[in-house]
């Protein structure tokens, strides 16, 4: 795709992020072997796409996080094509545009955890109502959206919930953040506020396991509420969402 | 509502560190609340959270601290940690100008968004690269005594004033707890009530928690 655009992004542009995108490369994925060496062949890949994105959209620039999701990419393609994904993704060339989870302000993220938090209270009222009380989403789910679940979650999790979210969009995120409510459900209600804080962060092996936790997830149904959430936070917070940059789920951007 | 012994406490203090990213925030917490220091810590994405309770002049004190991701664009997440907090530690790198340049600029976002009478602490981090210092320790004490902030320089890899730091900023914030309390003639102060909520059972901070070795 477009031939010799990478390379010009990345040899010839110079970046206002350079500095943020070096501090934080020994500091993504810092004990996976890829990443590992200093300087080795998986930090110099991430600094390149991460530096070639941030030049390419100067909007979004670099925000920490974005080397989560290239990193987990870079494990699968080249560099080259960790960097198309990316902007695919951010533009929203087949689902909904995540530059919003970036953009100054965090929008999506504020929208998402906005959606998230109701469909908690809907799905599971007493532990709505429980974490209510002391608990905000932004305490525990906003690395979910940020880095689609490849912060602080096993690989062999993150990679699943990644093939369902490049084949569906941000609802598997949704999804699995509500599955994972649910499997640890009788456990959280019962939670004093640092022990639910703590479980939040950092969920039992058994709730991580791919293959109870994905049909659960897929069992739970969101879309129309999302839709319906989406339109509630922004009529609450009038036209500032919009900045966002969020389209019409249907309108591809070109580039 | 029996607590279990360990878990009594006098006093709630919520405290929040900040600061410009990757100046060791996370690391100050985490030496502090399980004395680990990890080489290999990834950068915080939106707020982590640790508490740890001790004895301040006397009285048992839980520390609740709210461990925030520095970098600029992240404060639309962030900010909203300000509210309630009686403390906060203003974080930077010894051997990073720009990052005690900023300072001043988390000063101007504590203004905005905390409780007028937070206490302030700043903090020099990474004293032990001592051949990469690049910020005077006189530049940042004149600096902490225009503003009115304490000072105190630390190592969190090697251990270094963190404790101290940390018992400093509780013991102020003791002290003007206390001195509020005797002066309205409540039992307990009312910034206390903040975490009134947050009853607290088990709080024991799981070791478990992945990170790596303790160094």
């Amino acid at each position: 795709m477009n031939p010799g655009v990478y390379e010009q992004l990345v040899i010839y542009e110079t970046s206002a992020s350079e500095l943020d995108i070096i501090r934080d490369i020994s500091r993504t994925f810092p004990s996976h072997v890829f990443f590992q060496r200093r300087h080795g062949p998986g930090q110099r890949s991430l600094y390149n796409v991460l530096k070639a994105y941030s030049v390419y959209d100067r909007d979004v620039g670099y925000v920490q996080g974005m080397g989560f999701v290239a990193g987990l990419l870079l494990l699968y393609m080249s560099e080259e094509d960790v960097f198309w994904l990316l902007v695919a993704l951010l533009k929203g060339a087949v689902h909904a545009p995540m530059e919003g989870l970036y953009l100054v302000g965090l929008p999506l993220v504020q929208q998402y955890l906005f959606q998230f938090d109701s469909l908690v209270r809907e799905h599971m009222p007493k532990l709505g109502e429980h974490l209510q009380e002391m608990i905000n989403p932004s305490m525990y789910a906003s690395q979910w959206f940020i880095t689609v679940f490849s912060y602080s979650f096993p690989f062999h999790l993150a990679l699943r919930i990644w093939d369902v979210f490049l084949h569906e969009g941000v609802k598997i995120i949704f999804k699995v953040g509500l599955a994972l409510l649910k499997y640890c459900h009788d456990d959280l209600v019962k939670f004093p506020f640092e022990k639910l804080i703590h479980a939040l962060r950092n969920f039992p092996e058994d709730a991580m396991n791919p293959d109870t936790l994905l049909p659960m997830a897929y069992s739970i149904k969101v879309s129309k509420r999302l839709e319906e959430l989406k339109l509630e936070y922004e009529k609450k917070n009038g036209k500032q969402a919009e900045a966002g940059g969020r389209q019409k789920q249907q309108t591809p951007k070109t580039h | 509502m029996a607590r279990r012994p360990d878990e009594e406490y006098d006093y709630l203090f919520k405290v929040v560190l900040i600061g410009d990213s990757g100046v060791g925030k996370s690391n100050l917490l985490s030496r502090f609340t399980r004395n680990e220091f990890c080489l290999e810590s990834k950068s915080t994405i939106g707020v982590e959270f640790a508490t740890r309770t001790l004895q301040v002049e006397g009285r048992t004190v839980k520390a609740q601290i709210w461990d925030t991701a520095g970098q600029e664009r992240y404060r639309a997440i962030t900010s909203a940690y300000y509210r309630g907090a009686l403390g906060a530690l203003l974080v930077y790198d010894v051997t990073k100008p720009t990052t005690f340049e900023n300072v001043s600029r988390w000063l101007k976002e504590l203004r905005d968004h905390a409780d007028a009478n937070i206490v302030i602490m700043l903090i020099g981090n990474k004293t032990d690269l001592k051949h990469l210092r690049a910020v005077a320790t006189e530049d940042a004490q004149g600096f902490a005594e225009k503003e009115g902030l304490s000072f105190i320089e630390t190592s969190a890899l090697e251990a270094i004033n963190v404790e101290k730091a940390f018992q400093t900023i509780l013991s102020e914030i003791y002290r003007i707890i206390s001195k509020k309390s005797l002066s309205s003639d409540e039992p307990a102060p009312a910034s206390i009530k903040e975490g009134k909520t947050l009853v607290v059972g088990g709080s024991e901070v799981n070791a478990k928690k992945t990170c790596c070795a303790t160094s």
